[in-house]
């Protein structure tokens, strides 16, 4: 019996004196990036993600891959409805994997947006309308995405893309590649951030995107993109003649980005 | 005549040392056992198991591919080691005491510690020796896909003439960090951590059950808590949270649970996080600690106990 008690008391003690050991343990694995911080969502989402957690264990990479091979599926089978609830799934899972954002709006924006706007069976103001709505409903999610995740080069570059691609913001489009390009983005979103701000029809974002270029320009190797965004700026705030760079424009071979999206 | 009072060690139970030697011989005892109740078919089922994952869905891109072979495979040896350490240390002390093995092996200068300790010993090569032999399958058949998905997907970037320095530059950087590198040996261990701390709670909850089916009940219960101990811990550490009730009910569930969730790095590295060396300490010693102490209190339990 004395054995038992000490027992109980050996588990009491060191249970006492194990939290504070958790605590630091817990706060040194989520500084090295190795656990993932706790989510500040307001408290529904919070308990939602920690039930999560204590049912799936560590497993819930594991579930979110399977939600994200079922949501493949359903976009073979064109159910966009169900390929956009079981993304929110694996996001809710891996709210801290880049890629499974990126892959939610990229349906949504992109697939399940094409899908309606070129649906001969749909009115026209209909396939118009939900092409909008599931756009929107990409961006939405990108910018969800970057709540948790708002230094990702990644989920900034894709925001870019879709505004510029799908939503023709490209202010936003511009900011969001800028935003890619300050956390550690590839080198070609800083250009395109000044291409689309060279496009927008806002002036102070004409000449953030003339300052951005022209110095590309004044670093060397101009390549054609930079040489048409920047004569397109010379000409929007006046630059004058003697300032402007002495190149042609140059005769573009693809699409305008102006325009549309293409079949 | 002999006067046994100025002798007392004639008539006291001679003192037996602890000696690593038996407690090795009582763990190979234990893997022998375990093996012959055929535990290491699921060793069969990874194979087929990472074969699968990783040579099918090849619809889906190269990062999606090694990443879902990272997930599927290492949630699979999370699965195997607790499912294994669980069941089999549940299993032992009934199934030693019905085959009254136990009898024969206490009834020898055996200390009780050291049968303990045999037993523990015993489950963890087994379950160390399993994951050993996946994270092999798994890294060769990791290496073969990386290999064979960059060559492919060059080959198609070729074919589209769209291989400009930097888009080849991103695939091979997106396929080798999400193929085979050294975090993801770090991972087994970290699952391996995970696995002894929950076998060594299962020893203490099997030397005080009446039956298998409660330890393993009971087990798979505070596992499911330990992964959620770090919002209970929340729970106690901030009074505004929470009534008085709950932080007491909160300190009693934390404090007899492990926090398991500090284990779990296999989500970081699939994501292709770089595991530091401080990291790989922090989760040993803390797994010692729970492991060294969670065995003492088995053996103040167990050496009481009535056979």
């Amino acid at each position: 019996m004395r054995r038992k008690l000490l027992a109980i008391a050996v588990l009491a003690i060191f249970g006492a004196v194990k939290l504070p050991l958790e605590e630091r343990v817990t706060h040194d694995l989520r500084g090295r990036r190795m656990l993932a911080e706790p989510l500040r969502l307001g408290v529904g989402e919070d308990l939602g993600q920690a039930g999560l957690a204590a049912a799936l264990g560590g497993l819930r990479g594991l579930a979110a891959c399977m939600f994200q091979l079922r949501a493949h599926v359903e976009f073979t089978n064109v159910n966009w409805a169900k390929v956009d609830s079981l993304y929110k799934l694996v996001t809710r899972l891996q709210p801290r994997q880049a890629r499974y954002w990126d892959e939610a709006s990229w349906h949504m924006a992109y697939n399940a947006a094409s899908y309606y706007l070129y649906n001969q069976e749909l009115k026209p103001a209909l396939r118009g309308q939900l092409y909008h709505d599931h756009v929107m409903r990409g961006v939405a999610i990108l910018e969800e995405g970057l709540k948790f995740l708002p230094d990702n080069p990644r989920l900034w570059q894709k925001l870019g893309e879709t505004h510029w691609h799908r939503t023709k913001e490209f202010k936003k489009a511009g900011d969001a590649y800028w935003e890619s390009f300050q956390h550690g983005g590839l080198a070609f979103t800083e250009r395109f951030a000044g291409y689309a701000w060279a496009q927008s029809n806002d002036p102070e974002s004409w000449r953030k995107g003339y300052a951005l270029l022209k110095r590309l320009y004044d670093k060397g190797g101009p390549t054609p993109g930079l040489v048409e965004y920047l004569k397109l700026l010379e000409q929007n705030l006046k630059i004058p003649a003697a300032r402007r760079i002495p190149d042609l424009v140059p005769l573009r071979k693809g699409p305008d980005p102006q325009e549309g999206p293409v079949r | 005549m002999i006067d046994i009072t100025q002798n007392p060690v004639s008539t006291a139970t001679p003192k037996v040392r602890f000696s690593p030697r038996r407690v090795w011989t009582l763990a190979m005892a234990t893997v022998t056992q375990l093996i012959r109740m055929k535990i290491l078919a699921f060793l069969v089922l990874f194979c087929l198991l990472a074969a699968g994952a990783g040579f099918a869905f090849s619809v889906i891109n190269p990062e999606q591919q090694l990443n879902l072979l990272k997930s599927v495979t290492l949630g699979a040896l999370q699965i195997f080691s607790i499912v294994i350490g669980v069941v089999s240390t549940a299993l032992l002390l009934p199934k030693d005491l019905e085959d009254r093995t136990l009898y024969t092996i206490l009834s020898k200068p055996v200390p009780r510690f050291d049968y303990l300790l045999g037993k523990l010993l015993g489950v963890l090569l087994l379950i160390g020796g399993g994951l050993i032999v996946m994270d092999v399958v798994l890294s060769l058949v990791l290496w073969l896909r990386q290999t064979m998905l960059l060559d492919s997907y060059v080959a198609s970037l070729r074919l589209e003439n769209m291989d400009s320095p930097e888009a080849l530059a991103q695939v091979r950087e997106i396929v080798a960090k999400q193929g085979l590198t050294w975090n993801l040996h770090w991972a087994v261990w970290a699952i391996f951590l995970k696995a002894a701390v929950v076998t060594t709670v299962a020893l203490l909850l099997s030397s005080i059950a009446s039956s298998t089916l409660f330890t393993i009940v009971i087990t798979f219960c505070v596992t499911i808590i330990g992964h959620g101990e770090s919002l209970i811990r929340e729970f106690f550490f901030r009074p505004y949270l929470s009534s008085l009730a709950g932080r007491s009910a909160a300190f009693v569930l934390a404090a007899l649970c492990p926090d398991l969730a500090q284990f779990d790095i296999v989500d970081s590295v699939v994501n292709g996080e770089t595991v530091p060396w401080g990291a790989i300490y922090d989760m040993t010693g803390i797994a010692a600690l729970y492991m060294t102490v969670y065995l003492f209190v088995t053996h103040l339990l167990f050496v009481e106990k009535e056979l």
